[in-house]
C-alpha cells in the first residue's frame, strides 16, 4: 500500500510508534474499566444521595431479602473463581477444561441474572416500580445497569466457547480470554460494592 | 507474556475461599446483629470487609499484583475520579441535610439558649419580653426592643422585607404604614381575635406568660423561612409554590386561605405530623401523602410556616407569625397523618 518506488531505505522508515509493549486489547480493556468505574461511581453516589428521601414506600427495608441476595452474591463470586480457572486452562492449552470452566462462569452468571429477575419481579409486585419513588428509580437504574453488564458478560463468554469450536484456540489467544475475564471480575467487584452499600447497610 | 509470573491454581482456591468466608461474615453481621459492636463499628466493618474483597479480586483474579503497573495506573485514575465524583455528590446532597439541622440559626427553640449572648438574655429577662431570645439575637441591634419588619406591599421577594429600627436611621421611608398594619395584626392574633391594640400592648408589657403569639412583635425571619422551604419543600411544592397539579397540591393561592379559614394550628399539624387522605385544592383532587417533617427544629417549622403563608399571597388577615415555642407545644399533640386529614375536614376545606 505504502510501497513506493522512491521510498527511502528500509532502515530509515519511521518505526510505528508504540509507547508500551503491552497488548493493545488488554490496555484498552483496562481503560474501559477505568471509565466504567466512574460510571458506576456516579450511579452508586446518586443512589446514596437520594437514599432515605423517598416520600412513599416501599422502602428498602420492606423489600430487600438479605439471605437471597447473599446467595446471589456468592454465586457471582464463585463465577469469578471459575473465570481464573478458565484463563489458567487456556494458558495450558487445555481446551476441554477451558470450555468447562467458561461454561461454568456463564452458567453462574445466568443464575445471578435469574436471581435478579426474580428480585425485580418481586419488587414490582410489592409496589416498587421505577416510577414509585426515589428509591425505586435509583435502585433499578443502578442494579439494572449492573445486570446489563452481567448479561453482556454472559454473551461474551458464550461467544468465546463457540469460538473454540470454530477455530483452534490455544495459549496464543489467552489474552482474549483474559480481557473477558477482566470484564467479568470488574462486574463482580461492582457487585461487591453494591451488596454492601445498597443492601447490607440498610439493615445496620 | 509467557514468562510473566502468574498466580497458581492453589492461590486462586485460597482467594476464593477467603472471599466466600468474608461474604458469609458480612451476611452474619447483618443477619445476627452484634449489639456490642455498635452501629458505627458495624458499618465500618462491613465497608472494610468489602474493601478487602474488592482488593483481593483486583490483585489476584485480575492479576494487578503481578501485572504491568500501567494497568494499575489506568484503573487507579478511574477509581480516583470515581471517588472524587462520589465525594462531590455527598457534599452536595448529604452534608447539607445533616449540617442544616445543626446550624446555629436553626437551633432556636428555648433549649439552645447557649447560642445567645448573655447580655441579650439579661435584656430579655429584665424587660419582660417573651420574644424568643434568638429572635432578639437576629435583630441588628439587640438592645432595641421595638424592631419592626415591614412586609412589602406586593410581591413575594423575601429579600424586600425592610427592617426599621426606631431611633436608628430609618432603613426605608415606607415603614410607617406597614408598621401600623403589623400592630393590628399582632393584636388580632389574640385569643379572642378582636383587633384591640390596647389589649395587645397590655399583654406585651405584662407578659412573661406563655401567650406568645399576641405578645410578640409581628415579625418573622423571612430569609430563614425561605431557606428551610428551599431545602425541604421545593421538590414537591415547587419554588413558586404552585406544586404539581394532580400530584402535589399548591401552597400559593391556598396556604394563606387555609390560615384565614382558621387553620393556624392545622398548618402546624400538617408540617409536624404529615397528612394522608384525599383533599381538594382549588378544584383539583390530591390523594398523596404529605410526609411528617417533625425532624425539623421548632424554629425551622415556624419559619417555614411564616414563609408559606406570606410569600405568595401576602400575610393573611390577622396574621401573627408562628413562633418556635408555639410549634414546640403543638408538637406535643403527637397526631397521626390521618387525624390531621380529619382536622382539615373540620375546617370545612
Amino acid at each position: 500500500m505504502s510501497a513506493q518506488p522512491a521510498a527511502p531505505a528500509a532502515s530509515e522508515q519511521p518505526v510505528p510508534y508504540r509507547a508500551t509493549k503491552l497488548p493493545d486489547v488488554k490496555l484498552l480493556m483496562w481503560v474501559f474499566l477505568a471509565s466504567d468505574t466512574m460510571f458506576f461511581g456516579s450511579l452508586i453516589g446518586t443512589y446514596l444521595a437520594y437514599k432515605d428521601r423517598s416520600l412513599v414506600g416501599p422502602l428498602p427495608v420492606d423489600v430487600f431479602d438479605i439471605p437471597l441476595t447473599t446467595v446471589s452474591t456468592f454465586v457471582l463470586l464463585m463465577s469469578s473463581f471459575l473465570m481464573v480457572l478458565s484463563l489458567h486452562a487456556i494458558r495450558q492449552n487445555d481446551i476441554p477444561k477451558f470450555r468447562l470452566w467458561t461454561a461454568g462462569v456463564a452458567f453462574f452468571g445466568s443464575i445471578f441474572l435469574g436471581f435478579q429477575v426474580y428480585e425485580f419481579v418481586h419488587f414490582v409486585n410489592a409496589g416498587l416500580s421505577i416510577h414509585q419513588n426515589l428509591f425505586g428509580t435509583t435502585f433499578f437504574i443502578l442494579t439494572g445497569t449492573h445486570g446489563v453488564h452481567v448479561t453482556v458478560g454472559v454473551i461474551w463468554l458464550v461467544a468465546l466457547i463457540m469460538d473454540s469450536y470454530l477455530r483452534p484456540l490455544g495459549a496464543k489467544d489467552s489474552v482474549y480470554v483474559e480481557i473477558a475475564g477482566l470484564y467479568w471480575h470488574f462486574v463482580d467487584i461492582v457487585w461487591i460494592v453494591i451488596f454492601t452499600v445498597v443492601y447490607l447497610v440498610e439493615f445496620v | 507474556m509467557a514468562n510473566q509470573k502468574h498466580s497458581s491454581v492453589a492461590t486462586y482456591i485460597i482467594v476464593a475461599l477467603i472471599l466466600a468466608v468474608i461474604t458469609y461474615i458480612e451476611f452474619a453481621i447483618v443477619e445476627y446483629p452484634q449489639e456490642w459492636l455498635g452501629r458505627n463499628w458495624t458499618l465500618f466493618w462491613l465497608v472494610a470487609l468489602s474493601v478487602v474483597k474488592f482488593i483481593m479480586v483486583i490483585m489476584f483474579f485480575m492479576h494487578l499484583k503481578d501485572d504491568d503497573r500501567t494497568y494499575t495506573g489506568f484503573f487507579s485514575s478511574g477509581m480516583f475520579i470515581s471517588m472524587a465524583t462520589f465525594v462531590a455528590l455527598t457534599a452536595m446532597f448529604i452534608l447539607p441535610r445533616s449540617v442544616a439541622s445543626t446550624r446555629p440559626d436553626n437551633v432556636v427553640a428555648g433549649a439552645a439558649s447557649h447560642e445567645v449572648p448573655q447580655d441579650v438574655l439579661d435584656l430579655v429577662e429584665t424587660s419582660g419580653l417573651s420574644r424568643s431570645p434568638a429572635a432578639q439575637a437576629d435583630s441588628p441591634r439587640p438592645a432595641d426592643r421595638s424592631v419592626q419588619i415591614t412586609p412589602p406591599l406586593a410581591g413575594n421577594d423575601a429579600s424586600s422585607y425592610e427592617v426599621t429600627v426606631p431611633g436608628g436611621a430609618p432603613a426605608q421611608a415606607s415603614g410607617e404604614a406597614g408598621a401600623s398594619g403589623d400592630a393590628t395584626a399582632a393584636a388580632a392574633a389574640g385569643s379572642d381575635q378582636t383587633p384591640n391594640e390596647e389589649q395587645a400592648s397590655e399583654q406585651a408589657a405584662g407578659g412573661t406568660t406563655a401567650e406568645a403569639p399576641a405578645a410578640t412583635a409581628a415579625s418573622w425571619d423571612a430569609e430563614a423561612g425561605a431557606s428551610v422551604y428551599t431545602a425541604n419543600c421545593v421538590a414537591c411544592h415547587q419554588g413558586n409554590g404552585q406544586g404539581i397539579p394532580g400530584a402535589f397540591p399548591p401552597l400559593a393561592d391556598h396556604a394563606t386561605a387555609v390560615y384565614e379559614a382558621g387553620g393556624r394550628e392545622f398548618l402546624m399539624d400538617v408540617v409536624l405530623f404529615g397528612m394522608q387522605g384525599q383533599i381538594q385544592v382549588n378544584g383539583m383532587a390530591y390523594n398523596g401523602l404529605m410526609p411528617a417533617w417533625g425532624h425539623l427544629s421548632d424554629a425551622d417549622v415556624a419559619n417555614v410556616l411564616n414563609h408559606i403563608v406570606t410569600a405568595w399571597d401576602g400575610p393573611p388577615a390577622g396574621f401573627a407569625p408562628y413562633q418556635a415555642d408555639e410549634v414546640a407545644a403543638q408538637r406535643g399533640l403527637g397526631l397521626s397523618a390521618a387525624e390531621v386529614h380529619a382536622m382539615r375536614a373540620d375546617l370545612g376545606l
